[in-house]
């Protein structure tokens, strides 16, 4: 199993949708996609074994990864589709209100670029409503970053740690991020990412502005944040056309390619296990 | 002057390209030289034009004449072919904008490769339909369509469905109904989009076709020996290293049984959108021609159009064969004149390899005699005053002979000789390039095995009514390596291998170039039936040597019983006396002739 099929929880959810409970899930056979990507659904720089089957969120990042000489590429669906699927009314979303806003966030080995004040002036100058600023808990624990989004009068909340190499996991982050989605009226970011992508399918009206915080040494190989905005400008801007938000969130986190749970333990190697359950 | 930095205000980037892709391939050009031939005659000047796809540079400079937009998938394709366009489009077809209209829209690598991964699959319908929405009423759109159900799909190694390369994300194969699979479904189709067919080509052997033969009249002509002799080429060359079979002989079998176009590896239809209603445009479309061939090492490309006498050579030579010549080409033992082609008719009748193979196929040895015979006195009959073969006829070989009414004309008379030759080789030349044919394409034939390819070639001149010896052969296999050298382009080093590879042929290989898995099979059997008959032969003399070995013995036994006899010592006994006098006498004379000898300084 690789590693990155912890982060967030992915994993987890996965397993509780197959079936196998709220235990530590079993070994995948394969790589699932653990966040939105404009690449082959895999994270740069991580190491792969060739050939080992990619389980992809999407068509089109299956078409991508092709091209590029992936092989053994499957679409199972984003482990989001699997989370909505079992809560697809819990909690209910009657109370919406303000905006839950995210920052984009490197992960820790890469640093951010970019102005926090001016992006929270801007938010301020946009948003209608309340916000909830939902920092990435790097971020979060920085201090300097949390007081200048609380001083604004933002809520700021962290959905918790993703994990890395499979230690302190939080197996419900991805349940505490539909909570909290569902609490609000609107998603924003300035990127588009994996969160946009979630609101969206969580009910959200999603928002995309404000300075994209160039990360130090991103890798521009699939062409960056420039390419995104290229190639989804529907999804950019303070208000955007929700139903056209909506249709394109189904396709790039898979809505309709979700799997049975019984074709889910199949794919993801699950069918016939060998190992003992481990209480994680 | 075109450099590789590409002006970055001509390449638009309207979302869904592909950063790090290229449908161009490295280092080598493609040859599209008679799409582009065929875009430049139906790409009026100063025309806007959509060229959609991948496409060789060279189509581009060929459309110097109109302003001319690209639409590509991949960015560095874009950044390739920037300095030769007013602009280049990288995105998918989505990317387009609405509203823009062009003259002319070329899809000269078919549909498929105008989607990029990215962003909403259209199809091959949906494709049709945006490029179709991008033409003015009455503008043009040149097309290429793969044939699922082509001569390709009969000669590759590869199975259809279980393509594995980078191009494969999607295989749209036969049983998509989107893709039309034949020349009405495409007709059809385009009606449905609302283009009228101007004219459907014939693509030997792919998108950077070397053949483009108008469908009809390649369907009509089932014993024509230009489109013989041009389908055997295309296909011969067009290929991968390894087939299943034979496509040149698949070819020239389809164009016979009126297939040709039915069973090309794709089609190049010209189409024109219709007109908005109102007046007819007064300026009626420039006559497609009948053909399109590229030929040469320059890739020249060559055109067969209609005129009421008939049909013409016309001929376009491309800027490479203007450049000068190399220092060693005066040494060519060939070379091409364009100009003399220009303008003459094409001769009619069947191809003489052809009427070879099949004659020899029915072991007609009459008909073979005939054709011959023909073909050797229409060489020798053209001899100069001198005795000699000079200019075209001097490399009139069986693939470029055409036969009618009995009577002999080269097909194509653009190569000459570069210095006389001798009718013998000239001759020598055109049987042994058919020997090698017959024998290591594995044809069935009148003469045995046994037969070199050499000895293959004395009997055919024979059978011609030549007495050729070997030598003229072998002289023979040495013009043929320079020839062919010239022909194809080669340098010094390449002329030696391939002369090489010539003179050590033998009947038991395979045909040179592309492997046939079926044509190897073949080889495999000659060679097992030649080690049958080796061995059988082989067995043959062991026991013919054991049978003499066993009568030698015998009459060993029989001297050796002799030898021990009393008559056979008293005998002996007695003549000894009468040896000794006459091996003395004999001494005697000799010293006596050394002595009266006239030139003693001989004697030293």
């Amino acid at each position: 199993m690789h590693h990155a099929n912890h982060f967030y929880g992915h994993a987890h959810v996965l397993a509780r949708y197959a079936g196998l409970g709220d235990g530590h899930p079993p070994r995948i056979n394969g790589y699932v996609q653990h966040g939105w990507n404009i690449g082959d659904g895999l994270a740069p720089g991580h190491p792969y074994a060739e050939r080992t089957p990619s389980l992809l969120w999407s068509e089109q990042t299956r078409r991508r990864a092709w091209s590029v000489g992936r092989r053994n590429v499957a679409v199972i669906g984003a482990p989001f589709a699997y989370l909505l699927a079992m809560r697809p009314d819990d909690p209910p979303a009657e109370q919406r209100e303000g905006t839950i806003w995210y920052p984009f966030h490197g992960w820790e080995g890469q640093h951010v670029h970019g102005d926090h004040k001016k992006l929270i002036a801007l938010i301020r100058e946009t948003e209608p409503g309340p916000v909830t600023v939902c920092l990435y808990w790097h971020e979060y624990g920085m201090r300097t970053v949390r007081r200048l989004y609380e001083n604004a009068g933002f809520r700021v909340i962290c959905h918790g740690y993703r994990g890395h190499w499979w230690k302190n996991t939080d197996p419900y982050f991805l349940d505490k991020q539909l909570i909290e989605l569902r609490r609000h009226r609107r998603v924003a970011s300035n990127r588009l990412t994996s969160a946009i992508f979630y609101g969206i399918a969580a009910g959200c009206e999603p928002a995309v502005y404000g300075d994209p915080m160039v990360l130090a040494n991103e890798d521009p190989t699939f062409g960056g944040t420039a390419r995104i905005r290229r190639q989804w400008p529907e999804l950019h801007g303070p208000a955007v056309d929700l139903p056209t938000a909506a249709a394109i969130a189904r396709d790039e986190l898979g809505l309709d390619h979700r799997c049975t749970p019984a074709e889910l333990r199949e794919l993801l190697g699950w069918a016939n296990l060998q190992e003992e359950p481990v209480d994680d | 002057m075109t450099t590789e930095t590409a002006p970055a205000d001509r390449i638009v980037l309207p979302g869904g390209e592909m950063l790090a892709w290229s449908d161009l391939p490295e280092g080598r050009a493609v040859t599209t030289g008679t799409l582009a031939a065929l875009a430049a005659t139906v790409v009026p000047a100063g025309a806007s034009v959509l060229v959609a796809g991948p496409h060789d540079p060279a189509l581009l400079d060929r459309l110097a004449h109109a302003e001319v937009t690209c639409l590509l998938r991949g960015y560095p394709d874009g950044v390739t072919l920037a300095a030769r366009a007013a602009r280049v489009v990288v995105g998918g077809p989505t990317g387009l904008a609405d509203g823009e209209l062009f003259d002319v829209v070329i899809a000269g690598a078919g549909l498929d490769t105008v989607e990029s991964v990215e962003g909403a699959r259209l199809g091959w319908g949906g494709v049709l339909a945006r490029l179709t929405r991008a033409l003015r009423p009455g503008g043009t759109l040149l097309l290429w369509l793969e044939n699922p159900m082509g001569l390709r799909r009969f000669v590759d190694t590869d199975a259809w469905y279980a393509r594995r390369d980078d191009t494969a994300w999607s295989i749209s194969g036969v049983l998509d109904t989107d893709h039309p699979a034949n020349r009405e479904q495409l007709d059809v189709r385009l009606a449905e989009a609302g283009l009228r067919p101007r004219g459907c080509f014939a693509a030997y052997t792919d998108a950077g076709a070397r053949a483009l033969i108008d469908a009809d009249e390649l369907t009509r002509g089932t014993t024509s020996g230009l489109f013989d002799a041009v389908l055997h080429d295309a296909c011969a060359n067009g290929f991968a290293t390894t087939v299943l079979q034979d496509p040149a002989r698949l070819a020239v079998d389809a164009l016979h049984a009126g297939l040709g176009s039915a069973l090309a590896p794709g089609w190049v239809v010209v189409a024109a959108k219709e007109p908005a209603a109102g007046p007819a445009d007064d300026v009626p479309p420039a006559a497609l021609p009948v053909a399109l061939l590229e030929t040469g090492p320059g890739g020249d490309v060559l055109e067969v159009v209609a005129d009421p006498q008939g049909w013409r050579w016309r001929a376009t030579a491309t800027d490479r064969s203007a450049t000068p010549a190399a220092p060693f080409a005066t040494r060519e033992a060939a070379h091409r004149d364009l100009a003399a082609l220009d303008g003459r008719p094409v001769p009619e009748g069947r191809l003489l390899r052809t009427l070879l193979l099949d004659a020899a196929l029915r072991r007609d040895l009459d008909g073979l005699r005939r054709l011959l015979r023909g073909y050797a006195a229409w060489l020798t009959g053209q001899a100069g005053p001198d005795g000699q073969l000079g200019g075209a006829v001097a490399l009139a070989t069986v693939d470029n002979v055409l036969v009618a009414d009995g009577g002999y004309t080269l097909l194509d008379p653009s190569w000459q000789a570069t210095s006389p030759l001798s009718p013998e080789v000239v001759l020598a030349r055109g049987l042994r390039r058919f020997a090698t044919t017959l024998v290591t394409g594995g044809y069935a034939h009148p003469w045995p095995s046994a037969l070199d390819v050499a000895g293959l070639t004395v009997v055919l001149a024979g059978v011609a009514g030549h007495d050729l010896d070997r030598a003229t052969v072998t002289a023979a296999v040495d013009i043929e390596a320079a020839v062919t050298a010239a022909v194809r382009g080669l340098d010094n080093e390449g002329r030696g291998v391939l002369l090489s590879e010539l003179r050590s042929v033998e009947p038991t290989d395979p045909p040179a170039g592309t492997r046939s898995f079926q044509q190897l099979r073949e080889a495999w059997l000659r060679q097992r039936e030649e080690l049958s008959r080796l061995t059988a032969l082989l067995k043959w003399t062991e026991e013919l040597l054991t049978s003499r070995e066993r009568a030698l013995r015998r009459a060993e036994v029989t001297l050796n019983l002799l030898n021990g006899s009393v008559s056979y010592r008293v005998g002996k006994l007695a003549i000894t006396p009468a040896r000794l006098a006459r091996r003395g006498a004999r001494a005697a004379k000799r010293r006596l002739r050394d002595a009266l000898a006239t030139k003693p300084q001989e004697r030293q």
